[in-house]
């Protein structure tokens, strides 16, 4: 059962919502599981607990079990990765008409940085691909491309908050969020939302981007690392052993189940008690869940673990393969963070900044879709590459090729948990500064994860501030159906 | 009534109802779409439309009937069991947006004659002619209402049938009347009866055959009261005392006690920050503080304790600055329209001017009048009857409110406590400017002297006329200036030359400078300046406008203007912007004795500000080695001496006590414009301030504002209309919110919603009789000594009034299962009340209630002797871990480590960073702060488990108890474990208790090799996990 004491703000009642496909069989499922039947349910004073996180049935059946978002912070530039300009050759410094909206304002001229690298076909779909990304490359069959997201925002601040909660505003819970919020966890020993940041740092506007909003903390992103103590306090202090520390579990719970005894309708007091039995056990899984020396050395090596540039994120892509899985449902893997070109943003140099950070994740990213499909695992599990934005075709100074942002027109794409491969849908124009072709609007990408994972984006509402918030806002958005 | 189905009522979906594409960000949420889906939208003409196409299992809404308990069916409640029906299942299509056959739900007439299909929606007592009846119990799926969704339950219909039955008594939302003086019910167990509010109570449990819960016990009655009205728990001493206090008034004594506690004033502010959403910090990128938005936490904090009348605290907050006797606490309080998060990078200025809008009226209307008046942004509310103009009319009297900005005069204002204080800072002000003119004049002299004696070629222009000259660089495009304080700079930096320039510009168009610096004037006399530009530029010295030559025009036609200074330095600013086609910039000045200085990079000669810059390091080294023995050694010390310091005082600002406050932009403010669909770019019809329709409101009456007024006037009308006791709800949603934080919950349990969307109040009556008392202030007077008597909005006395009934005082277990029901009443059993009244809306007993996140750390601090009690001042920061800072881009950014002492302050004194709460906050279910939190979630996660048990808080905490416990109970393990259990659960352990931490203590001891007084801090730490310690009874 669930359905928690939520200040009487929220029943699930996105499952009233659901419009048509919404199988009775789903229905009555969750009903029960959600405590529809149970009159007890609905109050923050309610004495009855329930498990918010507990696993619950979808409104149809999902493509995938898992979500992987490796988001490139700071916005990679789409003409310079996998939207190719061939128009564009030998215009190098050509002064053009062009509107574009960036962090320097609104501008209507420009001068055009042509690519700095070159582009070939790949795979059975002939897809054209910068050499910046060799080894994504051979994946290309597996991938969906979509050349013509748009954004609300080309500001970072904004834009991070658009592409991870939906919304220029803060406050409202991020994708993450919203899939536990639907589904719940299927392994209670991990969080069910993990980050992993970049070691430069994490994303402008920090915990905002893993934030539960107006959803309870239950909700929210847990930041998940590959050294030292995976989780915030999960080691024992220096000098507590794991037996001490047991022996004062012992303690409490002998003492708070005296306690409960008494008060042996409050549910929550007998939650509580379990939860350090949770966090006990959290205290043994989490580190094996990122405990390499499982994974064999062909493993390690296929990410890139022996060598430098690419060990860090290489590790990072095993862990989310490991945390898959482990069944958590939404992980989320920066590359880049801090601030300029510790990330994508390459306002001065696009050649410096995207050899960089190309060279630190491509290995890893491509290592990633493959030992997913050669288990068996990129079926369910649903892998999301992009950043906050795109790039300008034109230079952003008058001098270098530095981009600034453009959220006009720009490249993201999926792969596996029932996205089609070698496909590619939308175009930007012949310069990529804005989308011509069937935009897709940031929502739209969002309506395809929740739809992927079985959640009906238009029926997965929470109530907040008199309105039935929703991750895709208040129009009816369909998923990207080219994708599909 | 089956209290069975009165909860079926409430859990029935929130009917999704469709919105149209909308633009604004904050509220692009509201409740869609599927409803309008491909099937249904074409077919739906008639009334009761359309048929969907899908089918629901209706069995699995079957609900259990078992459990209710039979009894003859009471009057249906038409506002409370009937209406929410309508709202949520049917207002979609026949509600106040939309009349699909004519018919609206929220209108009695249509509901009752005669519709465009000639056919009844109901008849009162006539089930088989009301088309409801028929519609909503329909099998075929093509005539069944609604028409979406799954059917209305079988429940929902019963109560339905039984309405119609019972004569379809028709009454208007609850909320939307005036609170109804209400006689006191009677009862019959009137021994139990201790104040009116228990009169209210117990009718109603004894109508439902419930009895109360017996009394608590004193010691979880002291624990409960101390934490209801400050936050911490009680000292030993004043547990001893209440403990052996058998005399009547003994309890009284105690309410009296904490009441008057300044504890009292920082728990009930934090309730109060929750709901107005403050937070210290802007949000989004750089997450930059609000520049003293602690006045306004301590503002709060005062006024409660002060019991400032809450008619009062409202008008301050909403128009302090124009109230005639405002003061700095009217000023101070103001802050409120500054509390939410801002942008100062938006992608969309207009909109984001609208959205912080919203924000406010959000804010306001759902914190005074528990009203969702945003939900009518974009179109007229769904369900609440408030139309999309009433959300403009509203919006009208804050038009004139200024942007947010950075720091600076539009958003802070000087506060002086007292008069003495402002002269002071007059003085030191002066003072300041005088000792810089002193010590520029010194230093010229001495170099003027230098120059001489040496013979330099140096003349009057290699003196600088602009000195700590900074700039700060824009990027965008304009026509016009814009407030540059509203927008945040890509760079800034400092121009050593001494000119405005605009070199540093990364961009040949579409882009702005600010230049701040300090002007030296020569000679007190008449200065003219000239600006020529290309393109808009304004010139300001001494803060005064002296040249404006705005626009988008070209260089050639220099504009003029005059002043008169005073002789020293004077700050100078220059704005100026950059939109399309060429640029440029001359500023010259004219004064006695000179022409047309430059004080702009001149254009025809780039090298000039090198040569200056060349020519003043060239003096500087040449006063350096012969500055000794030409001037003397002596006197060039005093030279360097004087030149260090003035360098020391330019970088020490005198700045005076600021507060976060509104400002508007005059006393006419621009024309407010209804939004279509909420969208900025469309513009519709105009509308004038005016209150809220469905309470009655009309268009405010402003009095014309003076012309040299600084504000409008229309935030105090507004002010006036709402803590009135006239209106309708605000007494009502103060009382509840007040209720709340006693009982758990409101009577109404959506505190910031009273709309029909919200939860009925369980106790309606009670609600009308507290509001009305709150406003008149009647006297209440058990024990015939109370402190707060006759005050009208008396906070503290409804305070009183709530915690001195036997509600309140009820035990939160039952006699069956609380072994020591004193009085003997007769209890209900625990399972039968569970059964009757699962959710306890009845008040049967206490409920328990988890600790908030303040409390958790505030009784850690205060149970392990490290609480440091000061009060008020600037937001503290107590550690944060750096794997916890690793989420920031720039680590620490905004958060370095407070003192030792204050690290252990009190929790409402830590700074609110949006983008960082501190861990062991966020970890208890702090409030979201970037909208107003009504109330606070209770989460039970691993993640608290793990912060309690291996956090460094906790850990060090555990010490720092275990060596209090050593202190003050000396060597003995005993009387050790036994003082920590009283000190932290605030009562006298049993036995066995004491038992099992000795029996921890000891296997820690020779199970595991600690030392006698690790064993202890792990006992401590066992202590602060407790389930006890977490937990009120």
């Amino acid at each position: 059962m669930t359905v928690p004491n939520f200040c009487g703000r929220t029943r699930r009642e996105f499952i009233w919502q659901a419009g048509a496909g919404f199988a009775g069989t789903a229905l009555s499922g969750l009903l029960q599981r959600d405590g529809f039947h149970s009159s007890l349910a609905d109050s923050p004073a309610s004495p009855l607990h329930q498990n918010p996180l507990a696993a619950k049935i979808p409104h149809f059946a999902p493509n995938a079990k898992s979500v992987i978002f490796l988001f490139m912070y700071g916005g990679p530039s789409h003409i310079d990765t996998f939207d190719y300009k061939p128009a564009m050759k030998g215009r190098d410094n050509q002064t053009i008409d062009v509107k574009t909206f960036g962090r320097g304002g609104h501008k209507n001229q420009g001068r055009i940085v042509e690519t700095r690298w070159d582009f070939k076909q790949y795979g059975q779909c002939g897809k054209w691909v910068s050499d910046l990304f060799p080894h994504v490359a051979t994946c290309v069959d597996d991938i969906a491309f979509v050349h013509s997201m748009t954004a609300d925002s080309p500001i970072h601040g904004s834009a991070m908050l658009m592409m991870n909660s939906g919304k220029i505003l803060s406050g409202s819970p991020c994708l993450g969020s919203w899939v536990n919020y639907g589904l719940g966890s299927e392994n209670e020993n991990l969080p069910g939302f993990v980050v992993m940041l970049d070691p430069s740092g994490g994303p402008i506007s920090g915990a905002k981007n893993w934030s539960s909003g107006y959803m309870p903390a239950t909700y929210q992103g847990t930041i998940l690392r590959s050294k030292g103590a995976p989780i915030i306090d999960l080691n024992t202090r220096e000098g507590t052993t794991r037996e001490m520390q047991r022996e004062l579990l012992d303690a409490l719970k002998d003492t708070n189940s005296i306690h409960a005894g008494t008060r042996s309708d409050n549910t929550e007091l007998a939650a509580r008690i379990n939860s350090y039995e949770l966090a006990f056990k959290m205290q043994k899984h989490a580190p094996e869940a990122v405990d390499f020396s499982q994974e064999t050395a062909e493993t390690q090596k296929l990410y890139g673990m022996d060598q430098p540039r690419t060990l860090d994120f290489g590790k990072r892509c095993l862990l989310a393969r490991r945390l898959v899985e482990r069944g958590v449902r939404f992980i989320q893997l920066y590359s880049g963070g801090s601030h300029n070109d510790a990330n994508w943003d390459a306002h001065s140099d696009i050649k410096k900044n995207h050899n960089f950070h190309a060279g630190n994740t491509d290995q890893p990213v491509a290592a990633l879709l493959k030992d997913l499909k050669q288990r068996d695992m990129l079926k369910d599990t649903l892998v999301i590459w992009g950043g906050e934005f795109g790039r300008q075709p034109t230079a952003e100074y008058a001098m270098g090729t530095g981009r600034d942002h453009n959220a006009y027109g720009f490249t993201m794409w999926m792969a596996g948990g029932g996205i089609k491969g070698g496909v590619s849908v939308g175009t930007t124009d012949e310069l990529g500064s804005a989308a011509v072709e069937s935009p897709f609007h940031v929502k739209r990408l969002h309506a395809t994860v929740l739809r992927q994972m079985g959640l009906d984006p238009n029926g997965l509402s929470y109530f907040h501030g008199g309105l039935d918030q929703k991750l895709v806002g208040v129009e009816h958005v369909e998923p990207i159906p080219e994708i599909i | 009534m089956i209290p069975i189905q009165e909860q079926t009522v409430q859990k029935v979906a929130k009917a999704c109802f469709p919105c149209k594409p909308l633009n604004p960000t904050r509220n692009a949420n509201c409740r869609a779409s599927t409803r309008l889906s491909r099937h249904a939208a074409v077919v739906r003409h008639l009334i009761f439309a359309a048929p969907s196409l899908h089918v629901l299992v209706m069995a699995v809404l079957l609900l259990s009937s078992s459990t209710a308990i039979a009894q003859p069916p009471e009057p249906v409640d038409f506002g409370r069991q009937i209406q929410p029906i309508l709202a949520r299942r049917c207002y979609a299509c026949h509600g106040p947006d939309k009349a699909e056959g004519d018919l609206r739900f929220n209108r009695k007439e249509t509901v009752f004659s005669a519709l465009k299909s000639g056919k009844l929606a109901v008849v009162p007592h006539d089930l088989s002619g009301s088309e409801l009846i028929r519609r909503v119990t329909s099998t075929d799926d093509s005539d069944r209402m609604p028409p979406e969704g799954p059917p209305l339950t079988p429940s929902q219909i019963g109560l339905m049938k039984t309405w119609i039955e019972q004569g379809a008594d028709w009454k208007e939302h609850w909320a939307f009347d005036a609170p109804r003086s209400q006689p006191l019910p009677t009862v019959k167990n009137e021994r139990w009866v201790k104040s009116p509010i228990d009169a209210f109570v117990l009718s109603k449990l004894e109508s439902r055959g419930l009895n109360p819960a017996p009394p608590a016990e004193k010691a979880a009655l002291l624990r409960r009261v101390a934490f209801d009205l400050t936050g911490l728990p009680p000292t030993l001493d004043e547990l001893k005392s209440f403990l052996g206090d058998e005399s009547p008034g003994a309890y009284e004594i105690v309410v009296d006690r904490l009441l008057q506690s300044e504890h009292f004033g920082e728990h009930q502010a934090r309730h109060w920050l929750d709901v107005v959403r403050y937070a210290d910090t802007n949000s989004f990128e750089r997450d930059g503080p609000k520049p003293n938005a602690w006045r306004y936490r301590d503002y709060v904090i005062r006024s409660f304790n002060r019991d400032k009348p809450y008619d009062r605290f409202i008008k301050e907050q909403l128009a302090g600055d124009e109230l005639p006797d405002g003061g700095n606490d009217g000023l101070i309080a103001t802050g409120f329209y500054r509390l939410g998060q801002w942008d100062d990078e938006p992608a969309d200025r207009l909109l984001a001017g609208y959205d912080v809008l919203d924000d406010i009226i959000t804010t306001t209307a759902q914190g005074f009048l528990g009203l969702t008046v945003n939900c009518a942004r974009c179109h007229d509310h769904k369900i609440d009857p408030v139309p999309q103009r009433d959300y403009y009319s509203l919006l009208a009297f804050f038009k004139g409110v200024t942007p947010n900005g950075n720091p600076n005069p539009q958003v802070e204002r000087p506060v002086f406590e007292t008069d003495a204080e402002k002269v002071d800072y007059d003085a030191a002000m002066k003072a300041h400017k005088d000792k810089l003119r002193n010590f520029q004049a010194t230093i010229t002299a001495i170099e003027m002297d230098f120059r001489k004696r040496v013979g330099s070629t140096g003349t009057v222009s290699d003196a600088v006329d602009l000195c700590e000259l900074r700039y700060r660089f824009y990027r965008d495009s304009w026509e016009s200036l814009p407030n540059f304080e509203n927008l945040k700079p890509e760079t800034v930096g400092k121009l050593d030359g001494g000119f405005f320039d605009l070199s540093p510009a990364t961009r040949e168009t579409s882009f702005g400078f600010v230049f701040e610096g300090t002007l030296v004037v020569p000679v007190d006399g008449d200065y003219e300046f000239s600006l020529d530009s290309d393109d808009g530029s304004r010139l300001t010295v001494a803060g005064a406008q002296v040249v404006l030559y705005d626009g988008i025009h070209s260089i050639g036609q220099p504009r003029s203007g005059k002043i008169s200074l005073k002789q020293g330095p004077t700050p100078i600013r220059l704005d100026y912007f950059q939109g399309v086609g060429g640029k440029g910039l001359t500023v010259t000045w004219s004064g006695p004795g000179f022409e047309r200085k430059l004080l702009s990079e001149p254009n025809d000669n780039r090298d000039a500000s090198a040569r200056r810059r060349k020519h003043r390091k060239e003096f500087e080294s040449l006063i350096a080695s012969k500055g000794p023995t030409v001037l003397g050694a002596s006197i060039y010390e005093e030279y360097k001496s004087f030149v260090h310091q003035l360098e020391e005082l330019r970088n020490h600002k005198v700045e005076p006590p600021s507060a976060l406050c509104v400002t508007e932009s005059g006393p006419n403010p621009p024309e407010t414009m209804l939004l279509k669909r909420g969208n900025p770019q469309s513009p519709g019809e105009k509308v004038v301030p005016a209150f809220l329709t469905i309470l009655g409101g009309d268009a405010a009456v402003i009095p014309p504002a003076a012309a040299s007024a600084t504000t409008s006037g229309r935030r105090t009308a507004l002010a006036n209309w709402i803590a009135s006791s006239t209106n309708r709800l605000t007494a009502r949603v103060m009382v509840n919110r007040i209720w709340q934080h006693h009982f758990g919950r409101g009577i109404v349990r959506s505190p910031n919603n009273f709309g029909l969307l919200g939860d009925p109040p369980t106790h309606l009556e009670l609600l009308d009789w507290l509001a009305i008392d709150f406003m008149q202030g009647s006297n209440f007077t058990e024990g015939g000594n109370s402190s707060f008597s006759g005050e009208p909005w008396s906070i503290k006395r409804m305070h009183k009034q709530i915690v001195m009934s036997g509600t309140y005082r009820m035990s939160s277990r039952t006699a069956s299962d609380a072994a020591s029901a004193k009085d003997g009443s007769r209890s209900t059993s625990l399972s039968d009340a569970i059964k009757v009244d699962p959710l306890n809306n009845l008040f049967w007993r206490h409920d328990m209630r988890r600790l908030s996140a303040e409390e958790v750390r505030d009784s850690i601090l205060t149970v392990s002797g490290q609480f440091n009690s000061k009060m008020y001042g600037p937001g503290v920061f107590p550690e944060i871990s750096d794997e916890v800072k690793a989420g920031q881009s720039v680590p620490g950014s905004g958060w370095s480590d407070s003192s030792p002492e204050d690290q252990v302050r009190r929790s409402v004194y830590v700074q609110v960073k949006r983008s960082m709460v501190l861990p062991i906050l966020s970890d208890f279910d702090f409030a979201d702060t970037d909208s107003s939190c009504a109330a606070r979630f209770t989460t039970t996660q691993p993640t608290q488990a793990l912060g309690m048990l291996n956090g460094k808080l906790l850990n060090e905490q555990a010490v720092a108890f275990a060596r209090r416990l050593r202190k003050e109970a000396g060597t003995d393990v005993y009387q050790q474990v036994s003082l920590g259990c009283r000190l932290a659960l605030e009562r006298e352990p049993d036995e066995s208790m004491i038992r099992r931490s000795l029996q921890l203590i000891d296997a820690l001891k020779t199970k595991h090799g600690l030392g006698v007084e690790k064993a202890l801090e792990q006992f401590c730490l066992m202590i602060f996990n407790l389930n006890e310690f977490v937990y009120l009874d």
